[in-house]
C-alpha cells in the first residue's frame, strides 16, 4: 500500500507539474499576444492621434493663412479700383502711376515691419510694383517710395503675361522670402486687362510654440525655414527638393531626421496654378515628444505585461495546486473504486458460478429423480392392478400412487424451473386460444374427484387469443385454477374473467376462501404459507406461473386478497390482429 | 434818342473787323451713332465708355469750326457742376483759355481730378460750401477726362477747342453755327473720344451753308 501510495503521490506531483507548465504556457502566450496587440494598438493610436493633432494644427494655421490672404486680397482689390490708379493707366499718365499709388498705398507701406508673431494680423507691405501690359515690371521713378529691391528680385516679379486672376507667389531674395500677391487691373473704360499690381509681404511664418511645429517655404529649390539652423536647413532642403520632385499630390508628409531628431515633415502647395514659380509650405513637426511618449507607453505596457506574467505565474501555481488536489482525491477514489469493482466482480462471478451450479444441480436432480419416480409409479400401478391383496393394502397402494404422481408433478415443475433459470427454456410463440384453454381446464376442474362444492362463474368472450406457447400458457392457467379450487371453501365460488385490453389480454381469476395475509411472499420459490391449511402445495406453482408469465412478456400478480376473496391477474401479450374482432 | 441809338449801333459795327461783318452760317446734320436706349426727353445726358471710347449717352456731337482765330482778351467762365454723383453737363466744349468752375451741388465730398495730358489737375476734396468755387483754366486744346477720386464711376468730358465757334448738336444730330466769318475752314464734328469727322468748307458772308457730316 505504501509503495502504491508513493507511486500515486509521484503521479499527482507530475500531474501538478504538467498542469502548472501548461497554464504557464497559456498565460505567457496570452500575455505576449496581449502585449504585442496592445503595443501595436497603442502605436497605431498614437500615430493616429499625432496625425489628427498635426492636421488640426495645420488646418488652423492654414485658416490663419487663408484669412490673411483674403484680407490682403481684399485690400489689393480695393487698391486697384482706385480712380487715380485707373486714371494714370487709362488716361495715359504712367508717370503719375507710382505717385498716385504712393498715396493710395501709404497705409500699407508705412511703419515698420511687425514682429513675426504679429505678421498674421498685419497687412504691412514690403514693396509694390506695377506690371505693364506685357507683364513686365514698370520701373518706379523713386524706388525708396515703393520698397527697394535688388535687380534680381525685381526681375522675379515680372510675369510672362498679365494675370487675369489674383496670383500668389513666393520669391527668393538674399536669404529672405517674400510673399507676393499680384492683382489684375482691368480698365474701367474698356474692361481690358491693362496692368497688374504686385505687392510684396512678409510671409506668414507659422510656428506653434506649444508643439514646436515650424513652418517654412520652399520655392525654386530654396528652403526658407528660419526657425532651423542653416546647416539643418541645407540638409533638409535636399530631401525636400527630392521629395517634391517625386510628389504628384498637392500635399503629403513623410518622416525625416533633422539634426538627428525625428520629425514629421508636411508639404503643401501654396500657389497651385500660379504664374509665379510653384512654392510649397513646409512644416516640420518634431516627433521627439511623441517618440518619448510612445517609449513610455511601451515601457508601461511592458511593465504591465511582466506584472501580468508574474500574476499569471502565481495564479497558475495556485490553480495547479488546487486542481491537483481533487486529482489526488480522484486518484485515491478511483483506486478504491477499482478495488470495489474487483470485489463486486468476484462476487458476481461466484454468484453466477453458484447459480450455474445450482441450476445444473436442479436439472441433474430432476433427471436423477424422474427415472426412479417413474419406476416407482409403474410398480405401484402394477401392484394395484393385482388381485388378492387385503383392502387396506389397496388403499395404502392408492395413497402411495397418489403421492408418487404428486412427486412427479413437483419434479416436472422443478425441471421446468431449472431450465428457465439456466435460460434454456425458449418459447415458440403462437396464437393460443385462451378462452378455449380456460374452458377445458374448468371442465377438468369439475371432473376432479376431490372438488369441493364451488360455483364457477365465467365472464370472457370466446376466441380470445394470446401470444405464447400453449403448453406453458396452459400451465399458468392450470396453476391458478387449481389454486382457486384448492384454497376455496365449501360452498364458495370461482370467477374467471378475461378481456382484451389493447396490446394485452387480462385474465382474472378470483376465488372465495381464506385470504393471504399481507406481506406474505407467495411468489417465492418453495414458499409455504405461514398459516396452517388443509390444502397442501409444494410451493413452486405460483413461482413457476409467474416465471412463465414473464417469459411470455406478461405478468402475474395478486391484486386482491381480503374479505373472503382472493384474486389473481395475469396479463398476456395479445396476439396481434387476432383479437381485433373480439 | 433814336438817332443816338442808330449812331451807337453803327459805331459798334464799325469797330468789328470787316471779315467778321460778312457773317455766314452753317447748318446740317451729324450722323450720330445709334442710341441703344430710348430717346431721352430730359436734357440730361452722361458720359459712357464703350470699348475704351468715351461718348455721351444719348449720343451728341460737338460741331466746331477749326481755324486760326484771334484769341479774345477775356472769356466767360463756364461751369461743370457735380450733382447727384454726376458731372453736369457731362460734356462741356470750351474755347482754350476758358476758366471752368466746378461747384459741388451734392451734399458730400467730391474730388475732381484729371490725369489727361491736356490738363492735369487735382482739386482735392471739397464740400459744397467751398469758396471760392474750385476752378481750372484750360489752356491747351484737347479732351480732358474728369474723374472723381471718391466716386470712381463718375466721368466728365471737357472738350477744349482752339476756336470760339462751336455748338452741340441735338439728339438728332442737327446743328446750326452762325455768325461765322467768311473764309476757308474745316468744319469738324467731335462724335466720341476717338471719332472726329471733318469737312472743308468755304464760308461767304451772308450765306448759310448746309453741311452734313455723315
Amino acid at each position: 500500500m505504501s509503495a502504491a501510495g508513493a507511486t500515486r503521490n509521484k503521479e499527482v506531483a507530475s500531474f501538478r507539474t504538467r498542469l502548472f507548465t501548461a497554464i504557464m504556457l497559456i498565460v505567457a502566450t496570452l500575455t505576449a499576444l496581449g502585449f504585442y496587440l496592445a503595443q501595436r494598438r497603442v502605436a497605431a493610436d498614437a500615430e493616429r492621434n499625432l496625425q489628427q493633432t498635426f492636421q488640426t494644427e495645420l488646418s488652423s494655421m492654414h485658416k490663419l493663412e487663408e484669412l490673411r490672404h483674403a484680407a490682403l486680397a481684399d485690400r489689393c482689390n480695393a487698391l486697384v479700383a482706385k480712380p487715380r490708379i485707373h486714371a494714370a493707366i487709362e488716361d495715359d499718365a504712367i508717370d503719375l502711376l507710382y505717385p498716385s499709388a504712393k498715396d493710395e498705398l501709404r497705409d500699407l507701406m508705412e511703419g515698420e515691419e511687425p514682429p513675426p508673431e504679429e505678421t498674421a494680423q498685419s497687412l504691412h507691405a514690403r514693396f509694390y510694383r506695377f506690371l505693364d501690359n506685357t507683364g513686365a515690371v514698370i520701373k518706379p521713378p523713386n524706388a525708396s517710395d515703393v520698397g527697394e529691391l535688388d535687380a534680381a528680385t525685381e526681375a522675379q516679379l515680372s510675369l510672362k503675361e498679365l494675370p487675369s486672376t489674383q496670383q500668389i507667389g513666393y520669391i527668393q531674395s538674399a536669404g529672405d522670402i517674400h510673399e507676393v500677391i499680384a492683382v489684375p487691373i482691368f480698365s474701367t473704360d474698356t474692361g481690358d486687362l491693362v496692368s497688374a499690381l504686385v505687392i510684396g509681404f512678409k510671409p506668414l511664418e507659422l510656428e506653434n510654440k506649444h508643439t514646436g511645429m515650424q513652418s517654412g517655404i520652399w520655392v525654386d529649390g530654396h528652403l526658407h525655414l528660419p526657425a532651423l539652423a542653416p546647416s539643418a536647413v541645407t540638409s533638409l532642403n535636399e530631401k525636400v527638393t527630392i521629395a517634391l520632385a517625386n510628389s504628384e499630390s498637392e500635399q503629403n508628409y513623410f518622416r525625416v531626421e533633422v539634426a538627428g531628431a525625428p520629425q514629421l515633415l508636411f508639404h503643401k502647395r501654396l500657389n497651385p496654378g500660379s504664374l509665379f514659380p510653384l512654392a510649397y509650405e513646409i512644416c516640420v513637426y518634431p516627433l521627439a515628444a511623441w517618440t518619448a511618449q510612445l517609449h513610455r507607453l511601451r515601457w508601461q505596457i511592458g511593465g504591465a505585461g511582466v506584472l501580468l506574467l508574474l500574476g499569471g505565474f502565481v495564479a497558475s501555481h495556485f490553480v495547479a495546486l488546487s486542481m491537483s488536489a481533487p486529482m489526488k482525491k480522484l486518484a485515491l477514489d478511483s483506486e478504491e473504486n477499482r478495488a470495489e469493482r474487483e470485489r463486486a466482480e468476484a462476487a458476481l462471478a461466484s454468484t453466477a458460478e453458484e447459480l450455474e451450479r445450482s441450476t445444473r444441480y436442479s436439472a441433474d436432480a430432476s433427471h436423477q429423480l424422474k427415472s426412479p419416480m417413474t419406476v416407482l409409479r409403474i410398480g405401484l400401478e402394477s401392484l394395484l392392478e393385482r388381485e388378492g391383496f387385503k383392502p387396506e393394502v389397496y388403499e395404502e397402494l392408492s395413497t402411495l400412487l397418489h403421492q408418487t404422481r404428486r412427486l412427479t408433478g413437483v419434479i416436472d415443475d422443478l425441471l421446468l424451473l431449472s431450465r428457465m433459470d439456466a435460460g434454456h427454456l425458449q418459447i415458440a410463440s403462437k396464437p393460443v386460444n385462451l378462452s378455449q384453454l380456460v374452458d377445458e381446464w374448468l371442465d377438468d376442474l369439475g371432473a376432479l374427484a376431490d372438488s369441493p362444492d364451488v360455483k364457477i362463474e365465467k365472464e370472457f368472450p370466446r376466441g380470445l387469443f394470446v401470444a405464447g406457447e400453449k403448453r406453458y400458457t396452459s400451465l399458468i392457467v392450470q396453476n391458478l385454477l387449481e389454486n382457486a379450487r384448492k384454497y376455496n371453501r365449501a360452498g364458495g365460488r370461482i370467477r374467471v374473467s378475461a378481456h382484451g385490453n389493447g396490446s394485452e389480454v387480462v385474465l382474472t381469476i378470483g376465488n372465495t376462501g381464506r385470504t393471504i395475509p399481507p406481506g406474505e411472499n407467495i411468489f417465492e420459490r418453495f414458499h409455504h404459507s405461514s398459516s396452517p391449511s388443509a390444502a397442501s402445495g409444494h410451493g413452486i406453482g405460483l413461482n413457476l406461473a409467474r416465471e412463465l408469465a414473464r417469459l411470455h412478456r406478461g405478468e402475474l400478480r395478486l391484486i386482491r386478497s381480503e374479505n373472503d376473496w382472493t384474486e389473481f391477474e395475469v396479463r398476456f401479450s395479445a396476439e396481434n390482429g387476432v383479437n381485433a374482432a373480439g | 434818342m433814336r438817332g443816338l441809338g442808330l449812331l451807337s449801333l453803327s459805331a459798334i459795327l464799325s469797330a468789328i473787323p470787316a471779315s467778321l461783318l460778312a457773317s455766314g452760317a452753317v447748318e446740317g446734320r451729324v450722323e450720330l451713332p445709334k442710341s441703344r436706349s430710348a430717346p431721352v426727353q430730359a436734357k440730361r445726358y452722361e458720359i459712357v465708355t464703350k470699348a475704351g471710347v468715351l461718348s455721351t449717352q444719348p449720343p451728341l456731337a460737338v460741331v466746331y469750326l477749326d481755324g486760326n482765330f484771334p484769341r479774345p482778351a477775356s472769356l466767360p467762365t463756364k461751369e461743370v457742376a457735380q450733382k447727384d454723383l454726376t458731372f453736369v453737363p457731362a460734356l462741356l466744349p470750351i474755347e482754350v483759355g476758358t476758366k471752368v468752375e466746378f461747384p459741388n451741388l451734392d451734399d458730400q465730398y467730391h474730388n475732381i481730378f484729371s490725369y489727361s495730358p491736356v490738363k492735369r489737375f487735382d482739386l482735392g476734396r471739397y464740400r459744397p460750401e467751398e469758396r471760392p468755387i474750385p476752378s481750372v483754366t484750360f489752356d491747351q486744346p484737347g479732351l480732358v477726362t474728369l474723374r472723381c477720386d471718391i466716386h470712381e464711376h463718375m466721368r466728365g468730358l471737357i472738350l477744349v477747342l482752339n476756336t470760339p465757334y462751336f455748338v452741340m448738336t441735338d439728339t438728332a444730330g442737327r446743328f446750326r453755327l452762325d455768325k461765322l466769318p467768311a473764309g476757308h475752314y474745316t468744319l469738324k464734328a467731335w462724335v466720341d473720344s476717338r471719332t472726329t469727322r471733318e469737312k472743308p468748307i468755304d464760308l461767304k458772308g451772308g450765306e448759310t451753308l448746309h453741311v452734313d457730316l455723315p
